[in-house]
């Protein structure tokens, strides 16, 4: 059968619909969700998945390492039920660690899409419930080893068919988890959101033919390859290889573990291959397949297509070598409960490797932690609480200027902290200081950006998770630069007792008890004596460097001296 | 009732009065360096005596301009200890996700400008540290010592308990009375200390420069003994009194855009279409708004300049897109050959190179000399000759030698480039929303809209072009039919059926008063105001909330059955799903006081029959459309002589004394009953 034609109006009104379905089920996902992670944080994903499992479309600003993966999951609900087995109406649940590759708390929602009858696709979400059962709370903990103590697994179960609720089901998920009503708040958002992105997808196919629409879709998928193999073109062809080490699997804490890429550019193609990586860790520190594939995504994306949406064609020219039992690929029942944390590090030790390749291109290492704090106990009026935050450090100083400072990790994108106040009207704390970080930031020519300091006075008992690292290869200059300061968590108890933490899991605080988590500097680029006289001193007029780093880091000779 | 409405943009400055029962307009160059000049000159020209007025309605670029160039006063923040860099760190966000180069939000106020004072107010409203005196005005030395011009005040939980904020602002204005003080709670009692920030560092910012513009304006009208009402076009698409406009510049941020998209959202419903896109072209940018049932969207608030790297402002605002391309936009080529169209624009002075001001930076509006496009003698009604040869000379030197092309051929590039930025704007309110093009039909004014809005129709596919009568003033012609309008708003949280109604009267009480005083200050009777109190609420445990209408106290501590039902449906309409069984909670109360306008008369005129004047002349010249070696030759109507039926094809150009409409071959104009020309374009439609 001869290729079908589009003409290029329709191209484009498909191209940004499709897009535009996604953002809309994305917007009805965070404008009613119950819990930050979604709200704030938006962890989320919505996209229209074709019968294939293929990425039609994806919502901009949620988060970067949700990558195209929704499909693994839509896909093994195809094999389960067949193409045959999906009715107008049904709604499916899926979180199974293994097929995923995530922690359980990020709960897939997807809905069949139907036209005249036909079966044309599926609407599909991921969003972070803020508990999914199990032995741990919040995020951070370190506390498991086996998938099962990780909380509920559903693996593509119909919460409706055919438009009736399964009573059964739902009541399972209302006894297993901590926050029945915040989730269950959540998984009606989820379903509002698909019902919606499936019927919108419904109408562009009732509008266009299914025929039209699925070879526009080609053509996008298409264009997106070609412009994103110009640019790997353009990189020398070469092998690049770079290493750095996460501090410990939070559990041995002697012991570092291994991040080895190396990368390979022939011509239009981009292999990352991760053979040498870390094997995977008696601790939740692992990640299924998925994990080690939205690094890579992540990394090529940022350094060949950062403006393009979101599609199967921009991934095309890259390919993942990814033996099984890394802790990118760990096998099961390994625990999966942080299967994000390795990823900042991962994606940094990308760009090092070609940092030498396209200098360009490339900062200098970012704070390289998730940033996140998380802390749960009881309120005085008896209510279960757990909030959560996350916030950002420095970005490492570029080519030609500094970097950001505070801001969130590069697994995050549209991810924002949450404001004193809310965390305040909420939550029984008193946050005593939020400011930069002065001196946490790479000397470099171009500096590296501050980290953050955050100080929390409780109020009530509560328990909470520490969980930075990048101690043992701390945020990377480049090119001469400096390292940025690591992040560490400094408690001060009531009773005048201090101590530093890096990784700790379900931490005690009493009434009084202060928190203050200071979060990494980004890596310096560049030389710092080479840093311009004039950009020093205003560094030191806004007080980011003091005086004496300023002499340490950058041969500053003090005004009025000698 | 005379009423006059001038709007001046960076390029020019326009008017539109009905005056002794009629419509009467004019158009001027702006001028940047004292604008009231602008109005002097646009009322002279209008016949226009001030003494006759009863009523100025004006908007203008001053607040907008002086966040986009920078060039506010040098303005203090001050906050509460240990939060000195919220303003800096912002919300940690990077909206450019996969850009490893992403930008931030860049402060207005720098970090040694940022002053903490110890203080602490409780998320109750309790105080935690008293505001001790002497630590404000131990600040004072090193505020003088600034320089500072403006201070904005923004403490932790201050829309909860304003008490240290007032404290602070009665030493600040009693030490130091020629400082633009703005307080946090004056400006948004709501939660959410970085936007909090962000919106009140605005408001000081653009306090002084635009205070004194306004008080240069007002002086110079009551010198011209005009006794009536002067009235400043705000955000929200609503009007305010100039005292308040001085008080909080902050919301006049979109003060000339927002009332052509009011216009056209009456021409809108006029012509009975439920979805089209307002399109205006100034001098400096464009704009586009996606108007619905007559309606332009209004946001919640939003983000001054660049996306990424540009100030949120939380106040509300009629949803309007912006690119920097008008038609004063320089062409430039870059190092690498690569033309460019904007965002430099020349403005009125020295203006393009056509002027004869001397300027040699080719624009837009050169561009389109050279292709024919304009009329060199009929300029702003042959009010100002256009120099060819002045705008070949730039062209030819900036833009053709370095490419290697001819004069025309460069302008024929420099507005293919033009039409194509400006098309992304109208893209960005309908096909990036998911609104099918070919569904909508574009509202085209401002000075260059009508000459460039058929080639954008044409790129994403619009079938219909509505050019209003008085299209280079419909922005000024908007004003005459806003309503005044003043949003208040108050955080108040607490669940329904547990809310204590002394605490919710106290609330509605203080927004109520808040409003009368308003009112009271405006000089508007209040039998003629309307009160619209809205809650905003959500489930317990959102955090989102959405406003709904409410009738008084017993609506939400009674029984609140009716608001209830409106939050369920209001929820399922927008998400797809309620829950009626679930508590619902306040999170803030809303006023939206408005006053309609006591009169319609732009309205009536927009609506009435046209009268065509004089004999029907056609001429003819050649016009530049695609090929800049082919000239079309085509016919030069000119539109106050196009009476009601008259259908004009193209090749064809339409002039009228502030614009000029360009019909591209094939294309098909129509004159309607009332007077709007109707464009239909060929090929575009529904195939």
């Amino acid at each position: 059968m001869a290729p079908h034609t589009v003409d290029p109006i329709t191209v484009e009104v498909v191209r940004n619909a499709v897009v535009a379905y996604a953002d809309e089920m994305a917007n009805v996902l965070c404008k009613s969700a119950y819990n930050m992670m979604i709200f704030e944080v938006r962890d989320y994903c919505c996209g229209l998945i074709d019968v294939r499992g293929r990425m039609i479309s994806q919502n901009r600003g949620g988060l970067p390492i949700f990558l195209a993966d929704l499909g693994v999951a839509v896909e093994d609900g195809v094999a389960k039920w067949g193409l045959e087995g999906f009715a107008e109406g049904d709604v499916l649940v899926m979180n199974h660690g293994h097929v995923c590759g995530q922690h359980l708390n990020n709960v897939v929602v997807y809905a069949p899409c139907f036209h005249q009858g036909r079966l044309i696709g599926f609407a599909a979400n991921r969003a972070h419930w803020v508990d999914i059962g199990g032995g741990r709370q919040g995020f951070g903990s370190n506390a498991t080893t086996e998938i099962y103590s990780e909380g509920l697994q559903m693996r593509s179960l119909k919460i409706y068919r055919a438009g009736e609720p399964d009573d059964t089901l739902f009541q399972i998920i209302r006894d297993n988890i901590r926050y029945p009503e915040a989730s269950l708040g959540d998984l009606r958002a989820q379903i509002a959101s698909c019902r919606m992105g499936a019927r919108r997808y419904a109408e562009l196919v009732g509008r266009y033919g299914l025929e039209t629409v699925e070879a526009a879709v080609a053509i996008v998928w298409d264009q997106a390859e070609r412009a994103v193999r110009a640019v790997v073109e353009r990189i020398p062809d070469g092998t690049y290889v770079a290493e750095s080490f996460l501090d410990n699997d939070g559990r041995n804490l002697d012991k570092p573990l291994r991040v080895k890429v190396t990368v390979r550019v022939e011509g239009s193609r981009f292999t990352v291959d991760f053979s040498e990586m870390n094997p995977q860790v008696p601790s939740p520190l692992n990640s299924g397949r998925s994990g080690g594939i939205a690094a890579a995504r992540v990394a090529f994306k940022a350094l060949t297509s950062p403006d393009l949406d979101v599609n199967e064609g921009c991934f095309k020219p890259l390919e993942v070598v990814l033996p099984e039992g890394t802790m990118l690929s760990a096998r099961p029942p390994a625990a999966l409960g942080q299967w994000s944390i390795a990823l900042p590090t991962v994606i940094d030790t990308i760009l090092k490797a070609l940092a030498p390749a396209v200098p360009e291109r490339v900062p200098a290492a970012h704070k390289g932690d998730m940033g996140g704090c998380s802390f749960f106990g009881f309120a005085p009026d008896g209510s279960r609480f757990l909030l959560m935050n996350i916030f950002g450090g420095g970005w490492g100083g570029r080519p030609h200027e500094d970097g950001e400072s505070a801001a969130v990790s590069v697994c995050q994108g549209d991810v924002r902290n949450t404001p004193v106040e809310l965390q305040e009207i909420k939550y029984p704390f008193l946050i005593e200081r939020h400011a930069l970080r002065p001196d946490s930031g790479g000397a470099g020519a171009r500096r590296g950006g501050l980290g953050i300091a955050l100080t929390y006075r409780c109020l009530a008992p509560c328990r909470g998770n520490v969980n930075f690292d990048r101690t043992v290869t701390p945020p990377w200059g480049l090119h001469g630069g400096g390292a940025g300061d690591i992040s560490k968590a400094v408690i001060e108890r009531a009773d005048g007792r201090v101590e530093t933490v890096f990784k700790a899991t379900d931490v005690e605080f009493r009434p009084g008890d202060r928190i203050t988590f200071l979060t990494a500097g980004g890596g310096g680029y560049g030389d710092p004596k080479a840093r311009d006289r004039a950009a020093l001193e205003a560094d030191v007029a806004l007080g980011l460097v003091t005086a004496q780093a300023a002499a340490r880091d950058y041969g500053r000779e003090a005004a009025g001296l000698g | 009732m005379n009423i006059v409405g001038v709007d001046i943009g960076g390029t020019f400055t326009d008017l539109v009065g009905h005056v002794d029962g009629r419509i009467v307009t004019s158009k001027t160059s702006t001028v940047p360096s004292d604008p009231t000049r602008g109005i002097a000159d646009a009322l002279r020209l209008a016949g226009c005596d001030p003494r006759a007025l009863d009523e100025i309605l004006h908007g203008s670029t001053v607040a907008i301009n002086t966040v986009l160039e920078r060039k506010g006063a040098p303005t203090a923040l001050i906050t509460t200890l240990g939060f000195r860099d919220v303003y800096a760190i912002g919300r940690s966000n990077r909206i450019e996700a996969f850009n490893l180069f992403f930008k931030r939000p860049q402060p207005l106020v720098p970090r040694d400008r940022t002053f903490e004072v110890d203080e602490r107010v409780l998320a109750g409203g309790g105080v935690l540290t008293p505001l001790d005196d002497a630590a404000v005005e131990a600040l004072l030395p090193a505020l003088d010592a600034a320089g500072v011009k403006a201070v904005a005040v923004c403490l932790l939980h201050a829309y909860a308990n304003p008490a240290h904020e007032r404290r602070i602002g009665d030493i600040l204005r009693r030490a130091r009375p020629d400082l633009f003080v703005t307080l946090s709670h004056e400006i948004l009692r709501e939660y959410r200390e970085y936007e909090r920030t962000s919106t009140t560092v605005l408001n000081a910012y653009v306090g002084p420069r635009v205070g004194g513009y306004l008080r240069r304006l007002d002086g110079f009208l009551r010198d011209g003994a005009f006794a009536g009402q002067l009235r400043i076009m705000r955000s929200n698409g609503g009007v305010m009194s100039v005292a308040l406009a001085q008080e909080q510049p902050v919301s006049m941020m979109e003060s000339g855009p927002v009332a052509g998209m009011i216009g056209a959202g009456r021409l809108a419903r006029l012509m009975g279409l439920p979805r089209c896109v307002g399109f205006d072209m100034g001098g400096t940018t464009a704009k586009a708004s996606l108007i619905t049932d007559g309606m332009p969207a209004i946001e919640a608030g939003y983000v001054i300049g660049d996306p990424a790297s540009g100030q949120p402002m939380q106040l509300p605002v009629v949803d309007i897109v912006e690119v920097g391309a008008g038609g004063g936009s320089i062409a430039w080529v870059d190092d690498t050959g690569g033309l460019h169209v904007g965002p430099r624009s020349a403005g009125a002075d020295p203006g393009p190179a056509c002027y004869g001001k001397g300027a040699d930076d080719p624009v837009v509006t050169d561009a389109n000399l050279l292709l024919g496009r304009i009329n060199p003698r009929r300029f702003l009604n042959g009010g100002m000759a256009l120099d060819t040869a002045a705008a070949e000379r730039a062209m030819r030197a900036k833009v053709g030698d370095r490419l290697g092309l001819d004069a025309t051929a460069a302008a024929a590039g420099v507005v293919r480039i033009a039409d194509t930025s400006m098309s992304l704007a109208v893209r960005a309110v309908s096909v990036d929303k998911g609104v099918d093009p070919r569904d909508t039909a574009l509202i085209a004014f401002g000075g260059g809209g009508p000459l460039h809005a058929i080639a954008i129709a044409r790129e994403i596919f619009v079938p219909t072009v509505i050019i209003p009568k008085l299209p280079g003033a419909f922005s000024a012609l908007g004003m005459l039919m806003a309503a005044w309008r003043q949003d208040f708003v108050q955080t108040l949280i607490g669940r329904i059926g547990a809310l204590a109604a002394d605490g919710v009267e106290a609330v509605f009480a203080e927004l109520a008063a808040a409003g009368r005083a308003q009112l009271a200050r405006d000089g508007i009777a209040e039998g003629t105001a309307d009160f619209r109190f809205l809650a905003d609420l959500r489930y317990v445990g959102q955090e989102h909330a959405i406003p709904i209408p409410v009738e008084g106290v017993a609506t939400l501590t009674g029984d609140a059955a009716v608001v209830r039902a409106r939050f369920d449906a209001e929820h399922d309409r927008r998400y797809g799903q309620s829950a009626p069984s679930e508590t619902l909670e306040v999170v803030a109360l809303r006023l939206v006081l408005t006053a309609a306008r006591g009169d319609t008369v732009a309205e009536d005129w927009l609506a009435q029959p046209w009268e065509a004047e004089g004999e029907m002349t056609v001429e003819e010249r050649a016009v530049v459309f695609d090929d800049p070696r082919a000239p079309v030759p085509s016919r030069v109507h000119w539109r106050p002589s196009m009476p009601a039926g008259t259908v004009v094809t193209g090749p064809a150009v339409i002039e009228e004394p502030s614009s000029t409409i360009l019909i591209h071959p094939g294309d098909r104009a129509e004159v309607a009953r009332e007077g709007h020309l109707i464009v239909t374009l060929a090929g575009n439609g529904r195939g």
